[in-house]
């Protein structure tokens, strides 16, 4: 036994996830050529929505910041971009009013292009500052937060807040926003190509999220998320590790949202809100947080079902996907990988049975020994 | 010998309570010094102090000619100083091998850990530390596996694995078997062989196996400090421990 002092740990990219995944993303990339376009249309939304619950499951599956505000950096994303997106489309479709500017802005009575907005008629540069604010504002909120050690329940309050002051901000300022119609009728660029770009960047970031979460890094952030006191007295500064995962969610998110925005053709105010942040919560809850592949299964189920199923069970889904959580937070923890997972490596240790009950059998005569009734420091067995 | 640890005129207050009242205190370096002390008489607020979890209102701590108070916790473990708790802080969900993998010295910044390996020479370290605390056999073990005086071995062990200069440790033989304290005693004379070690801890049986020179604190100020042999004659620690009558 003696030259085998190594601990099992599982490969970086394991052949058959390796596999599994090609095959996935084969499937969807020829989707298109053969399926309906329906179905096309959903697989695109689809993965924009993995990549979000990807990012929501970084921080909370991996390091345990819950945020009910994730919304807020996939709307910046989306925002920019079908603002870019929109004024590029009016400019040479006058709308029915004849103008050349976003119908929103002649609506409410602009003339021209406001000044700040005229670098967006570039959609590299919209897209690029899309994620460039989403990320500079999760920098800003993690420097506010971490740094002054709130975490847990008031983060999560505090990042729900967020969320309803963007999505009230954009219900506000109509005239730059769309307001509460949201920014429609911008042309469609459902295409192939950008259903390939879709998958190509929900590639690279799934793997990315395996690279940061099953490397020293890690084993870090997990450590954080079991013990940050332990962490804080062992060297490791807690604020800084979260302010990383946090920035590197926020530019997922943000980009899941300016691919959704292209995409889907369609954006609003509820793409920024609370709920859209909870269900992805929901979304990563059930398909197994503090997995990478739990949170793309989680949204491809969950959305799934409800496209499928809410024509027929219109007023009950809501329940139905509010029942799911509960369920999910009760019996299944770890959601639906995580609880495969853990199935399968209980099956493949093949310990003996005698083994396992003479350990326990030794791990309950030690507690019994620890425990004093009455607190006594005494110890009984003493003469 | 140099001082690693000073203490000076170190005090505080919780609501209204004075817990360490113009305190001073020193440890030499490579000492295994044992505090003594009734419940409340400020053992665990002095180790918060030095390890930066509050900060005083008066004082100041020196640690290795450095001025570390009101310092953050985890720059605090940079310059040396690991602390031990008394109910055995674990990261739960990791293997008893993560465990001490994270606690390793060095490479705490993000950008380090970000492309950090664990390598040979870690790994042989880790096993190392393993083979010392006893828990070989549970390394790919989940914490939550472990017993009571398992868990609090491994908290040794990952103090171990960050290589400090000084390690404070608070009654790490809380709530053990009688034959795992002995144990205990055995890993903390073997630890302080070659480590400076503030120890805080209560039974006596254990005190006796292995200090050397006792501080005996009571209503947050030095009531008696010296050889252990001379500590418990002392008239004021008697009366502390057993009441005035006596």
């Amino acid at each position: 036994m003696a030259q085998d002092r190594q601990v099992y740990k599982a490969p970086m990219f394991p052949l058959w996830a390796v596999i599994f995944a090609i095959g996935i993303a084969l499937a969807i990339a020829t989707y298109p050529f053969y399926g309906a376009a329906y179905v096309t249309s959903l697989l695109g939304k689809f993965l924009c929505f993995a990549i979000f619950a990807l990012s929501i499951d970084l921080i909370w599956g991996f390091t345990g910041i819950l945020s009910l505000g994730q919304g807020v950096y996939f709307g910046i994303g989306a925002y920019f971009t079908a603002l870019s997106l929109k004024i590029n489309y009016a400019s040479v479709n006058p709308t029915r009013y004849g103008g050349t500017l976003p119908d929103f802005m002649e609506w409410n009575g602009l003339t021209e292009l406001p000044g700040f907005m005229e670098p967006l008629q570039s959609l590299p540069f919209a897209v690029a500052a899309g994620l460039f604010f989403a990320t500079l504002l999760a920098f800003i909120f993690g420097v506010i937060t971490f740094k002054r050690h709130i975490y847990g329940v008031y983060c999560a309050v505090i990042t729900l807040a967020e969320s309803l002051i963007l999505q009230e901000a954009i219900i506000e300022y109509q005239a730059y926003t769309g307001g509460f119609n949201g920014i429609t009728d911008y042309g469609t660029h459902a295409e192939i190509n950008v259903l390939w770009l879709i998958l190509v960047v929900t590639f690279i970031f799934f793997i990315i999220g395996r690279l940061l979460t099953h490397s020293r890094m890690g084993t870090i952030l997990k450590s954080i998320r079991d013990n940050d006191t332990r962490a804080e007295f062992m060297g490791y500064n807690v604020a800084n590790y979260r302010i990383f995962v946090f920035c590197v969610s926020s530019f997922m998110a943000a980009t899941a949202g300016a691919m959704y925005a292209a995409w889907n053709g369609i954006i609003s105010f509820l793409d920024a809100g609370p709920v859209f942040s909870i269900e992805g919560v929901i979304w990563t809850a059930v398909g197994g947080r503090g997995t990478i592949i739990g949170p793309f299964i989680g949204a491809f189920l969950v959305k799934g079902a409800e496209f499928f199923l809410s024509g027929k069970l219109a007023w009950t889904w809501q329940l139905i996907m509010g029942g799911l959580f509960i369920f999910v937070v009760l019996y299944m923890r770890d959601g639906i990988v995580g609880t495969i997972g853990k199935w399968l490596s209980a099956r493949k240790k093949h310990v003996p049975v005698g083994e396992l009950i003479e350990e326990a059998d030794a791990l309950a005569a030690d507690r019994q020994k620890d425990f004093r009734p009455g607190g006594s420091s005494k110890d009984p067995t003493e003469t | 010998m140099a001082n690693i640890l000073e203490v000076q005129g170190l005090t505080t207050k919780v609501s209204g309570y004075t817990i360490l009242d113009n305190l001073d205190f020193s440890i030499e370096e490579n000492e295994l010094r044992v505090v003594l002390g009734p419940n409340g008489a400020g053992k665990t607020t002095l180790i918060d102090m030095i390890t930066g979890r509050y900060k005083p209102k008066a004082g100041n701590i020196i640690f290795n000619g450095e001025n570390i108070t009101r310092m953050a916790p985890d720059k605090i473990f940079v310059k040396g100083i690991s602390r031990k708790f008394q109910v055995p802080n674990l990261y739960e969900t990791l293997s008893v091998y993560d465990n001490i993998m994270v606690s390793l010295k060095g490479r705490r910044k993000v950008v380090k850990t970000l492309f950090g390996k664990v390598d040979k020479k870690d790994n042989d370290r880790i096993w190392e530390i393993l083979d010392f605390i006893m828990l070989t056999k549970k390394a790919e073990n989940s914490v939550d596996t472990l017993g009571h005086g398992q868990r609090q071995w491994l908290e040794l062990g990952m103090l171990i694995a960050s290589e400090p200069k000084l390690l404070l440790l608070d009654e790490p033989t809380t709530g053990m078997t009688k034959d795992g304290k002995e144990k205990t005693a055995e890993l903390i004379k073997k630890i302080a062989q070659n480590h400076t070690v503030m120890l805080v801890e209560h039974d006596m049986d254990i005190v006796r196996k292995i200090a050397k020179n006792v501080t005996v604190l009571a209503q947050g100020q030095i009531l008696a400090e010296g050889p252990l042999s001379e500590v418990v004659q002392n008239e004021d620690v008697k009366a502390v421990y057993l009441g005035k009558g006596h």
